[in-house]
């Protein structure tokens, strides 16, 4: 954000979230109550962190101050201290809460970096030059790129991505770059900027800071009212609708509307301000790897407990320099493309949006999306309608996701390999059989082929199909399972599987599990078993 | 607050008697139909002759021919058409809207091949977002001669509801809420098959015990036909599902049960469809739900035994023994709450 909204923004959104906060309070305990519970979370958040941390000092301070306060408090006190927490809230999300940390993060190389790029200062990383010899060579956009670049002229973009890596940010970022389009402003975990690789690239990407661990109502009522009040100072957005990196591998299907509910938020702000270009114009876009850098911690994860997995992981590969130079070198020899699709560009409301930026129903009829918002020809905001908005549109990011998949050869030889131990082994549970392998420990090659044939020949059924990675379009069904193979033989600690004589054998079956998932979604289940 | 009259899209008898009710509490309603003839009628004589004969209409009620108009001057908009009919209309229609209307169909069908509810077929055809659908025990007889009843409107938007409440509601028209489109058009539409089979055990002069027998297993097998369709099973418990059974298969008004009466009588099902002037949902209804239960390996009796009848060349004897000869077991096998 730039310098002169900053104050604006923090002042704005901590301003509206008191505000509604107090509107909404029938009495000195209810704000009392707001407050007491925003302590409480506060101090919980601060006994579990790290005691060298000066910032949990400081915190510590500001809330035993309010809490001594908190006793005797007039209802004017009350605002007071909710003000005073919203503004530092507001502070810490726009940024320079702490400038050790920032200044740590762009001046320090790390080390396994430092070695493979040699000379490739995250500076000259960043430079147009080494952008294009390096991440512009591995980097494929493909879709409604020039769709999404038009629709600059007439309002304010919200990009949503699948995520599977924390790379998945500084790709997007240079995507933006090799577009045109201005940084993106974007919430980032706080542990990111706390590595010091990424925060460098944070920075540049336009990144505010979400801290997942802050869990009171008016820390996410402040980054929500900042999200919205950044739209509608006309900054395009990229939200990760999925919350967090996809555990499973799967391309993500149960959105979180939280942050993507600030669209409608800013939509109907924007026409009451009687804004130029009210316009907000959501792009989903797919980031297909054939292989993720992350991939071993997060399959282990989503196995430990499924459903119970950690919100936030610290310890993964991004955190270490050396497999993320692996990965990156890795990268650059198999000459793999990140391949990003962005789909067709929709409103807040799930409608088509052409390239002159009008809304256009099903059956090509424009729409004036204001309507959805009016109310007696006036536009008003309504929580449970715009709540149902924001589900269909999530909805419909959901199908968008589905359908501009890039399937990519490691995605299909690992569901046909899982396939074929499934049937080899019936009756045996999923788990049992990732943990044991089942009765061989090998599979001949020519039946990893016929599987991954029959993987190939569901997906060309399927009434939606996604898109096909380019060695899985041109290449015969061999050519497939060896580019596979070939990916699957380096960067992992474990090979997924590798080939040994006319036989492949399966050795990290959890990774298998994890780039078979990208096919999950498309209910492959029933075509294969009848195959 | 604007006032706007409320749009019916369809004046057969449900469509008109559900103006009837909009008109009786005041409100300005416009009554679309695509006839010449039945839209003077409605106008002058304040009749409909044809599909609620006895009922006469309030002064409030206006008849037109012109779909632009209610689309322009109604921001709540009843569809009220036969199933098969739906797509056409609100394509039509669908030109005339914008994201501010509130359309709220009660219609009792499944689009044949594409097994698509009537919602869903809204979705395709027009921008509206406020959807909904209207449905429970409402026999159009009876509801026109003012016998208290309930329904349901079920939608994802509060709006779509409150301003159906607002419309409808009144002392002998209980108007309550819902969010499980899905399980409100499912029971709307699967009644009518447990209906048909209920017909035909009334033709046959069988007794309560046997309407009992067909009631509450038709009312587990929509449950697992609604399950497999993604329906909150608890809505076959209230007035879209339970409710509107009872009153469709106790009653010699429901035009399937009439179907399933006559077929009992000898009748043949072509010979029932060209004699009656109304559409008897049920008929569509069962193919579709086989065909469905079918592709996704439902295990359906009453609707297998029904679609035999109707389009397999089966006898009522076989219907009958098709039913009795069914496996017991566990009441609730196969459905999980």
């Amino acid at each position: 954000m730039r310098p002169e909204d900053r104050e604006r923004a923090q002042i704005e959104a901590a301003t509206r979230v008191v505000d509604r906060a107090v509107a909404r309070a029938r009495s000195s305990a209810d704000l009392e109550a707001l407050v007491s519970d925003t302590l409480y979370h506060e101090r919980r958040r601060l006994e579990r962190a790290r005691k060298s941390d000066p910032r949990t000092d400081d915190d510590l301070a500001f809330c035993q101050k309010l809490q001594r306060g908190l006793k005797h408090a007039s209802d004017a006190d009350l605002r007071r201290m909710l003000d005073e927490i919203a503004r530092r809230f507001a502070r810490e999300i726009v940024g320079n809460f702490d400038e050790r940390v920032y200044r740590l993060s762009t001046t320090v190389i790390p080390t396994g970096l430092s070695l493979l790029l040699s000379t490739m200062t995250p500076g000259r990383l960043l430079s147009l030059d080494a952008l294009r010899t390096g991440l512009s060579d591995h980097i494929k956009l493909q879709g409604a790129v020039d769709h999404a670049r038009g629709l600059l002229a007439h309002g304010t973009l919200i990009v949503v991505p699948t995520h599977s890596s924390h790379l998945d940010s500084i790709v997007l970022g240079y995507a933006a770059h090799l577009m045109g389009l201005p940084p993106l402003l974007y919430g980032a975990g706080l542990n990111l900027f706390e590595n010091r690789f990424i925060s460098f690239f944070m920075n540049n990407l336009g990144a505010y800071r979400v801290d997942r661990k802050k869990q009171s109502s008016l820390y996410k009522d402040v980054l929500k009212e900042y999200a919205t009040v950044a739209l509608e100072f006309g900054y395009h957005n990229l939200f990760f609708p999925g919350g967090t990196r996809s555990r499973s591998g799967a391309v993500e299907q149960h959105l979180k509307r939280g942050l993507l509910g600030t669209g409608v938020a800013a939509y109907v702000n924007n026409l009451r301000a009687k804004r130029e270009k009210p316009n907000l114009y959501v792009v989903p876009c797919t980031i297909s790897y054939k292989l993720v850098l992350e991939a071993e911690t997060l399959i282990d994860d989503y196995l430990q407990e499924v459903g119970k997995s950690r919100y936030i992981i610290e310890d993964d590969e991004f955190s270490r320099p050396r497999r993320v130079a692996q990965f990156l070198s890795d990268l650059i020899r198999l000459d793999a493309k990140v391949v990003l699709t962005f789909s067709q560009p929709l409103d807040l409301f799930g409608n088509a949006v052409d390239e002159a930026g009008r809304s256009v129903d099903p059956r090509g009829r424009h729409v004036d999306p204001a309507t959805y918002v009016m109310r007696d020809g006036e536009p008003v905001p309504d929580r449970q309608r715009d709540a149902q908005y924001t589900t269909e549109l999530s909805e419909a990011i959901a199908r968008s996701f589905l359908k501009d998949n890039v399937v990519m050869s490691t995605h299909v030889v690992s569901h046909a390999l899982l396939d074929v131990l499934a049937r080899k082994n019936p009756g045996m549970d999923r788990y049992r059989l990732l943990r044991t392998g089942g009765a061989s420990p090998s599979i001949p090659m020519e039946e990893v082929c016929t599987a991954t044939d029959r993987v190939l020949g569901a997906l060309g059924e399927l009434p939606v199909a996604p898109h096909l990675g380019d060695e899985v379009a041109r290449n015969d069904v061999r050519g497939v399972v060896d580019d596979a193979l070939r990916h699957y033989d380096c960067y992992h600690l474990h090979p997924a599987a590798t080939r040994r004589g006319d036989r492949v054998f399966h050795e990290a079956r959890n990774l298998l599990l994890y780039y078979g998932n990208r096919l999950r979604g498309y209910d492959l289940g029933r075509s294969l078993e009848g195959a | 607050m604007t006032t706007h009259p409320v749009g019916v899209v369809g004046a057969g008898s449900w469509g008109t008697t559900l103006a009837k009710v909009l008109g009786d509490n005041g409100h300005q309603t416009l009554l679309w139909t695509r006839r010449e003839a039945l839209c003077n009628e409605l106008n002058e004589k304040r009749t409909n002759s044809a599909y609620l004969p006895d009922a006469e209409l309030p002064a409030a009620v206006e008849g037109t021919t012109d779909l632009a108009r209610v689309g322009r001057e109604c921001r709540l908009i009843l569809l009220v058409v036969p199933s098969h009919g739906l797509r056409a209309t609100a394509r039509e229609l669908g030109a005339h809207l914008t994201g501010e209307h509130v359309l709220v169909h009660a219609v009792k069908g499944i689009e044949e091949g594409s097994f698509k509810r009537m919602s869903e077929v809204l979705r395709e055809e027009t921008c509206v977002r406020k959807l909904g659908v209207l449905s429970g025990p409402n026999l159009a007889r009876e509801l026109a001669a003012r016998q208290p009843t309930g329904t349901l409107v079920a939608s994802r938007y509060d709006e779509a509801f409150e301003r159906c409440h607002a419309a409808l509601n009144n002392q002998y028209f209980r108007v309550y809420a819902g969010t499980d489109v899905i399980g409100a058009e499912i029971g709307g539409a699967f009644k009518n098959i447990v209906a048909l089979a209920a017909g035909v055990a009334a033709g046959l002069g069988l007794g309560e015990n046997t309407k009992a027998l067909l009631l509450t297993r038709g009312l587990s097998e929509m449950a697992r036909f609604g399950a497999a369709m993604g329906a909150d099973v608890l809505t076959f418990g209230g007035m879209a599902g339970i409710g509107d059974l009872i009153a469709t298969c106790s009653s010699a008004l429901s035009r399937n049960h009439q179907v399933g009466a006559r077929l009992a009588k000898g009748e043949s099902l072509a010979a029932i469809q060209a004699d009656m002037r109304m559409v008897a949902e049920g008929v569509k209804t069962t193919r579709a739900a086989h065909q469905f239960a079918t592709a996704k390996g439902l295990d359906l009796p009453i609707v297998r035994a029904v679609h035999h009848l109707l389009y397999e060349g089966g006898d009522v004897p076989t219907l009958l023994s098709d039913l009795m000869s069914i496996p017991t077991g566990a009441e609730f096998a196969a459905l999980t709450l």
